[in-house]
């Protein structure tokens, strides 16, 4: 169906759903941006890529999850529900589960180059043989960026690296599968329909692999950190401890960014503001009140009160899903996520809905944070309530940090919940339009 | 709209139901992490013994500088006969394994002052504690110094609430000169009756000089034996080790690369 017989009829049911959803111009406008947005060919590989791999991220997730919160000494549920007495083969079931989300979150940017690259082809050729083999060479040059550099270059035999392909390879990732999937799609298209399938498939792969691997080289030759390790650094460097309001503001806005290209994991942990914490909890341990020498740090704002379901408030995402109750398939994506997401465990949900690229929903993705993170600095400066100070448990409910980390301070815990209360409230609306978007956008692809 | 406000209330009654445990638990948190908290700090105590003062190890930290990824800085505290503190040297900041030598004015040999010592130990320790708050430690007394600081472990460690890591005592004569393996000096029996004190989690290694096959000069080689009826069975792990070779009398063996090695390998690992 060509496009412009398309677009009347997908502006009719456009129009239906926004009168029967009472959507204001701000909302529509911004509707119109994301269906535009995931129009795009780009767009609409990443999408389906993270739609694919969202059981694996899943599966591992909760494998780390239990793992984690379960059977770790640093998790919620191992100290409060003294599991260590109880459970059966405890060093067994660890090394079980860590094998099991190792082998699924571990690979997270494998998977992700494949698929991209895979569904920028395959609208471009019925061969699925080509479709296939675009995918395969963007896991091979994914490897080449991840290579021990000193095997290399001293003519040793080749070590392959397998860390930076987790969670936080995924924009590593989704960039070499558009890389490769549009180079790979340029060749079917000029390739010379004369000449036979074999000879056209060994000479477009050969081609683009010698030039691919020679940009990996070409990394490996000039740059000494890998492509991964150098991204995350640079997501780093700006807010080194920050302790002022701005600062605060500042490490939020960039963690939820890169939260939201698809780095994903642990950012928080900033080097040397381990310093502070230990001193707020050494002030607590050593004297009988509850004074911080470090009121305000990344620990007592934004690890406590700006992130409560993971990253980004997740738990009032899931909570406003429920509470548009609009689009079967969001709401179905929220139950999966639910036992994650009460964990503070955000991938699963980042990816099954995803917020990852999607531009309507960064709003509140960002947003969300830094009204806690700004509601919360000013509750710390007035003295409304305490600065925590105890470690968080790992897989602690998002609203009962705060109330741990000050070792049961009610005002605290009141924050939390009011916190949660207005992350929700952001959240609604656009989940909402990101809802009717996604729907539209199915519509169209169903009838094309 | 009912089942939209139905699917909320699951979530928020799960989301309460999850925090049960963390309510009920919360009486015990103080006492939980204080019991699993380490300070990023650990300062690894040495001790000389009779006749050396604080400045007894200054070449041993050289030696063990050389090799060590992150130099560790040297401290060294003098405690006087009246309880005052004398301080040269410095911690630098962020230095999680300085090394602080605790001498002492007098450093005398015999019992008596081998008692008193081990009191003037409790009140650098002290001291030292509450300026750089670390609650866990190692420790290396070398001859009496090791003695001085089995005695701190045994009385006066407990009210300090800090955790001993490990021990490595060099040649120290836990029945001190006395070469006759049928006689108990005070020293050994007063050891030995408070061993039950001593903390579970120690790691304990005690290293003899041997020149010739009954001492290293000067500790006869039962008496260093002997720590094993103090320490084994009361602590996590004791391991005894005896050195040979050059350097192997009594006063060198601070200065002996097997030592240096070892120090390095188990003290500071």
């Amino acid at each position: 169906m060509s496009g412009t017989t398309r677009l009347p009829y997908n502006l009719r049911y456009w129009g239906m759903v926004t009168m029967a959803e009472q959507v204001s111009g701000l909302g529509r406008h911004l509707v119109d941006c994301e269906i535009k947005f995931r129009r795009n060919r780009q767009m609409r590989a990443i999408y389906c890529a993270l739609r694919l791999i969202f059981p694996l991220i899943l599966v591992g997730t909760l494998a780390d999850f239990i793992n984690q919160a379960w059977l770790q000494r640093s998790g919620y549920y191992y100290q409060t529900l003294h599991v260590a007495k109880w459970v059966f083969q405890l060093k067994l079931c660890r090394q079980y589960l860590g094998l099991l989300s190792a082998g699924t979150l571990g690979m997270a940017a494998i998977l992700v180059a494949f698929a991209v690259s895979f569904y920028l082809v395959a609208p471009a050729t019925p061969v699925i043989a080509n479709r296939l083999m675009a995918g395969i060479i963007a896991i091979i040059v994914l490897k080449t960026l991840n290579v021990n550099r000193a095997t290399v270059l001293n003519n040793h035999p080749v070590q392959w690296l397998s860390n930076n392909l987790g969670l936080s390879g995924i924009l590593v990732g989704v960039l070499v599968g558009l890389l490769v999937g549009n180079g790979y799609r340029w060749l079917i298209n000029h390739q010379d329909a004369a000449q036979h399938p074999l000879a056209q498939s060994v000479g477009g792969i050969s081609l683009w692999l010698i030039v691919l691997t020679g940009l990996g080289f070409l990394w490996l030759k000039t740059q000494t950190v890998g492509l991964t390790a150098a991204l995350l650094a640079l997501s780093r460097w700006p807010f080194q401890l920050p302790q002022h309001l701005g600062a605060l503001l500042g490490f939020g806005l960039l963690t939820g960014l890169c939260q939201w290209l698809g780095i994903l994991g642990p950012i928080a942990s900033v080097g040397g503001q381990s310093v502070q914490a230990a001193q707020n909890l050494t002030a607590v341990l050593d004297h009988s009140g509850w004074q911080v020498p470090h009121p305000v740090t990344l620990h007592t704002v934004f690890d406590v009160y700006a992130a409560s379901g993971g990253p980004g408030m997740v738990l009032a995402l899931l909570l406003a899903i429920f509470l548009v109750n609009h689009n079967v398939r969001q709401r179905q994506i929220g139950w999966y996520c639910l036992i994650p997401t009460l964990g503070n465990f955000n991938a699963p949900l980042l990816v099954g809905l995803p917020v990852l690229f999607s531009p309507l929903l960064l709003v509140p993705f960002l947003l969300a944070p830094l009204v806690c993170t700004t509601l919360s600095w000013g509750c710390l400066v007035l003295h409304w309530v305490p600065a925590a100070a105890y470690p968080l448990a790992n897989g602690t409910p998002g609203i009962l940090q705060a109330y741990l980390g000050t070792g049961g301070s009610l005002a605290a815990l009141t924050l939390s919940v009011v916190e949660l209360a207005l992350s929700t409230a952001i959240y609604y609306p656009f989940v909402k339009w990101a809802g009717i978007a996604e729907e539209v956008v199915a519509h169209e692809t169903t009838i094309s | 709209m009912k089942r939209r406000f139905r699917s909320v209330l699951v979530i928020i009654l799960g989301l309460v139901l999850l925090c049960v445990p963390g309510f009920l638990w919360r009486p015990q948190q103080r006492t939980a992490v204080q019991a699993t908290y380490r300070s990023a700090m650990a300062p690894v105590f040495l001790v000389p013994g009779s006749s050396a003062t604080q400045n007894r190890f200054n070449a041993l930290v050289a030696g063990i500088n050389q090799k060590a990824k992150h130099r560790h800085s040297l401290l060294r505290v003098e405690v006087m006969t009246d309880g005052t503190l004398k301080y040269t040297g410095s911690i630098r900041a962020n230095d999680t394994q300085p090394i602080i030598v605790v001498g002492f004015e007098n450093h005398h040999d015999g019992y008596a002052t081998i008692q008193k010592q081990a009191k003037w130990f409790t009140i650098a320790f002290q001291a030292l504690q509450r300026t750089y708050h670390f609650n866990h430690f190692s420790a290396m007394g070398h001859s009496n110094g090791g003695l001085v600081l089995t005695i701190f472990l045994e009385d006066d460690l407990a009210k300090t609430k800090a955790h001993a890591d490990r021990l490595m005592t060099i040649a120290s004569p836990f029945n001190l000169e006395e070469s006759d393996q049928n006689v108990d000096t005070p020293l050994f029996k007063q050891l030995s009756a408070g061993r039950q004190r001593l903390p579970k989690e120690l790691t304990v290694y005690s290293i003899a000089g041997s020149q010739g096959y009954s001492g290293d000069g000067i500790v006869p080689f039962d008496s260093v034996n002997r720590g094993k009826l103090i320490f084994q069975g009361q602590v996590k792990s004791f391991t005894q080790m005896t050195v040979t070779g050059a350097n192997a009398n009594h006063a060198d063996l601070p200065e002996n690369q097997q030592i240096l090695a070892l120090i390095r390998q188990d003290l500071l690992a």
